[in-house]
C-alpha cells in the first residue's frame, strides 16, 4: 500500500515527467492550443502508457536484454496505432484536432523511458500503476498548460466563452508555447526550491 | 547461438503478434473510419446547398467531383475540392457551384494552417458568407475595399495574403470543374 | 518541378520551421544544443538519417505496403523501424571514425531514434503525398532546418552561459523563453512562398 502511495505521488508530482523530467515535451508543446485537445492527448497517453507496460511487465523475464528497446517499441507502436485508428472511427474530430501528434506518441519519450526505467524491472501490478500515474501526471501537466494558453490566448475554456477583448494572441501560437512552459518550469523550479 | 535464436524468435513472435492484433482492428474499425470521412465531405457539402439532398461521385483525368441532386432527383449543383499555398502553408477548399455554373452555393475551408486570429479569419462565418451566392464571371477578385461588383470578395483586414489565397484557390476549382465537365 | 523542390525547401527550414512550427525534436534541441561543435555533430547526423529515413520510408510505403493494403495500420511500426535501423547504422559508424564526436553525443545518438522530427518526417511525408524526390528533398531540408535552430540556439546558449539568468529560470526554463522569442522571430519568414 506504502508501494503505490509512493508510485502515486511520484507520478502525479514528485517525479512528474514534463514539469521535474523535462521529457515528453515534443506533444506538450504541440496539442496545448486547447484544453480538450489537451485532455484527449493525455487520455490516450494514459492509454498506451499502462497497457505498454503491462504487456513489457509481463514479459519482462522474456526479453533478451540486446533487442529490449525494439521489443518495446513495437508494442508501444502497436497500442499507438490502436489508439490512432479508434480515435479516426470514433471520434473524427478530435483524430484531426490531434493530427500527427497520435502517432508520434510512439516516440514520446515518457513511454519509452518508463518501460526502460520501471516496467522492465517491476511486478506487472506495480507497473501498470506506475504507468497509470505517469499518464496521469502528464495529462494534468497537458490540461494546465493548455488552459492557460486557451484562456489567455482564445478567450475560451474548453469551448465555452469567457471574454471577446485583450486576447493575447500569441498564447496560441507556437511562440506562446515556448513561453507558457518556460514559466511553468520556473515555477516548478520555484516550488522545488522551497521543498515542495 | 542459442542466444541469436531466442533474440529472433521473441522478435519474430513480437511483430507477428502485434501485426495480428493491428490486422483485426484494422478490419473491425475501417468500415466505420472510410464512413467517416465520406461524412464529413457530404456534411460540408449539404450545408451550403439549400435543397441538396444526396450527392453522387464521379472521377475524370483522376479528379474526383460530386453532383448534387435535390429531393426531386434535379441536379442542383457540382462540388469540387482545391488546395493552394496560403501564408503558412496548403489551404484545402471546398467549393460548391450551382448547376448554372455562374455562381456559387459557397465554399469550406477544409483544411488551413494559417496564423490564429489573422489569416485563420478565413474559417469565420462572415468571410465565408460572401462567398454565398458570389458570382464567378469571368472570375472572383479580391478588393480591400468594399466590394462593389457582385464578383467580389473583400479581404479580411491583416490577412491579405491568405484571403488572397483563397480566392485564388477558389478560382482554380472552377476552373478545374469547368474543364473537367467541357469534356 | 524545381520550383515545387525549392518551396518545400524553404518551407521546411524557414517559414514551417520542424522545431518552431511543429515541436518536433525539442528533446535534443533543449539537450544538445548547449555547445555550437555537439550541436554541429547532432545536427549532421539528424540530417543524414532523415535523408535516408524519408527515402527508405517511402519506397517500403508505396512499393509494399499500399500494394498490399498494409499501410493503414503496418505503417507506424514500419517507419519506426527503419528509423531505428538507420539510428543503430548511423552510431556504429561515427563510432569507428570519430570516437570524439561519439563522446560528444553520448546517450542522445540512439536518442534520435526517439526524435520525433524523424517519425514526424515520415508521417508528414505521407499526408501531403509527396512524390519520391520530393520526400528525398523534404527529409534534407527539415533536417537542414533542425540543424539550423540548433546552431543558433547553441550560439545564443553559449553567451546566455556568461550571463546571470535568476535561478528560478535556469535550464531548461530560459531554453524554452528564449526557443520562443525565436519562433516569434522565425514567423516574420511566414508569407515568402506564394
Amino acid at each position: 500500500m506504502n508501494r503505490i502511495k509512493k508510485l502515486l505521488i511520484e507520478g502525479l508530482w514528485k517525479n512528474h515527467p514534463v514539469f521535474r523530467q523535462l521529457i515528453g515535451m515534443c506533444p506538450t508543446l504541440a496539442v496545448t492550443t486547447s484544453a480538450i485537445n489537451g485532455l484527449s492527448m493525455g487520455l490516450s497517453v494514459i492509454f498506451v502508457l499502462t497497457c505498454a507496460s503491462f504487456i513489457v511487465s509481463s514479459l519482462r523475464k522474456i526479453i533478451p536484454p540486446q533487442v529490449r528497446i525494439a521489443v518495446f517499441t513495437i508494442i508501444i507502436a502497436t497500442f499507438v496505432t490502436l489508439v490512432d485508428l479508434f480515435l479516426k472511427a470514433y471520434f473524427p474530430e478530435i483524430s484531426k484536432s490531434l493530427g500527427p501528434y497520435v502517432p508520434l506518441i510512439i516516440v514520446n519519450c515518457i513511454i519509452l523511458g518508463r518501460m526502460e526505467a520501471f516496467a522492465s524491472r517491476n511486478p506487472v501490478i506495480y507497473s501498470v500503476l506506475d504507468g497509470l500515474f505517469m499518464g496521469t501526471g502528464f495529462t494534468w501537466g497537458l490540461v494546465i498548460l493548455a488552459s492557460i494558453r486557451e484562456i489567455l490566448g482564445g478567450g475560451t475554456i474548453f469551448g465555452i466563452n469567457l471574454y471577446q477583448n485583450g486576447k493575447i494572441l500569441v498564447m496560441i501560437l507556437p511562440a506562446g508555447a515556448f513561453f507558457a512552459l518556460g514559466f511553468l518550469v520556473a515555477l516548478m523550479n520555484l516550488l522545488e526550491k522551497r521543498k515542495w | 547461438m542459442k542466444q541469436a535464436l531466442r533474440i529472433t524468435c521473441v522478435l519474430t513472435v513480437v511483430c507477428l503478434l502485434s501485426g495480428f492484433f493491428l490486422s483485426f482492428a484494422y478490419n473491425k474499425l475501417s468500415g466505420k473510419i472510410e464512413e467517416n470521412q465520406q461524412q464529413t465531405i457530404k456534411k460540408n457539402v449539404l450545408a451550403l446547398v439549400e435543397n441538396g439532398a444526396y450527392m453522387e461521385e464521379e472521377t475524370s483525368e483522376g479528379e474526383k467531383y460530386y453532383l448534387i441532386f435535390n429531393k426531386e432527383k434535379n441536379l442542383v449543383g457540382y462540388a469540387i475540392t482545391e488546395e493552394g499555398n496560403g501564408y503558412q502553408g496548403k489551404i484545402k477548399i471546398l467549393v460548391a457551384l450551382k448547376s448554372d455554373l455562374n455562381s456559387l452555393w459557397g465554399i469550406q475551408i477544409i483544411e488551413s494552417q494559417e496564423t490564429p486570429g489573422l489569416g485563420a479569419k478565413i474559417n469565420s462565418t462572415e468571410f465565408k458568407n460572401q462567398f454565398k451566392g458570389l458570382i464567378i464571371i469571368p472570375q472572383i477578385n479580391l478588393t480591400k475595399k468594399e466590394p462593389e461588383n457582385h464578383n467580389e470578395i473583400s479581404a479580411i483586414s491583416g490577412a491579405t495574403i491568405s484571403s488572397r489565397a483563397v480566392v485564388k484557390i477558389t478560382n482554380k476549382a472552377i476552373k478545374k470543374l469547368k474543364r473537367i465537365l467541357e469534356k | 518541378m524545381v520550383k515545387e523542390l525549392f518551396y518545400i525547401f524553404l518551407s521546411a527550414v524557414l517559414v514551417n520551421n520542424f522545431v518552431l512550427t511543429y515541436f518536433l525534436g525539442i528533446c535534443p534541441f533543449l539537450g544538445v544544443s548547449n555547445k555550437i561543435e555537439s550541436a554541429l555533430g547532432m545536427g549532421f547526423a539528424t540530417t543524414f538519417v532523415m535523408t535516408f529515413a524519408s527515402t527508405i520510408s517511402w519506397l517500403i510505403y508505396y512499393l509494399f505496403l499500399e500494394k498490399f493494403g498494409l499501410s493503414a495500420f503496418l505503417g507506424y511500426s514500419v517507419f519506426i523501424l527503419v528509423i531505428a535501423s538507420l539510428v543503430q547504422l548511423v552510431e556504429m559508424f561515427i563510432r569507428k571514425y570519430s570516437p570524439g564526436l561519439y563522446h560528444a553525443l553520448g546517450i542522445y545518438l540512439p536518442l534520435i531514434t526517439t526524435n520525433c522530427a524523424i517519425l514526424g518526417l515520415c508521417l508528414f511525408m505521407i499526408i501531403r503525398n509527396y512524390g519520391f524526390i520530393e520526400s528525398i528533398v523534404f527529409g534534407f531540408s527539415s533536417g537542414i532546418g533542425f540543424s539550423l535552430v540548433l546552431l543558433i540556439m547553441a550560439g545564443i546558449r553559449e553567451h546566455l552561459d556568461t550571463c546571470e539568468v535568476p535561478q528560478v529560470f535556469r535550464g531548461a526554463s530560459i531554453t524554452l523563453i528564449t526557443a520562443g522569442i525565436l519562433a516569434l522571430a522565425f514567423m516574420g519568414f511566414g508569407g515568402i512562398i506564394k
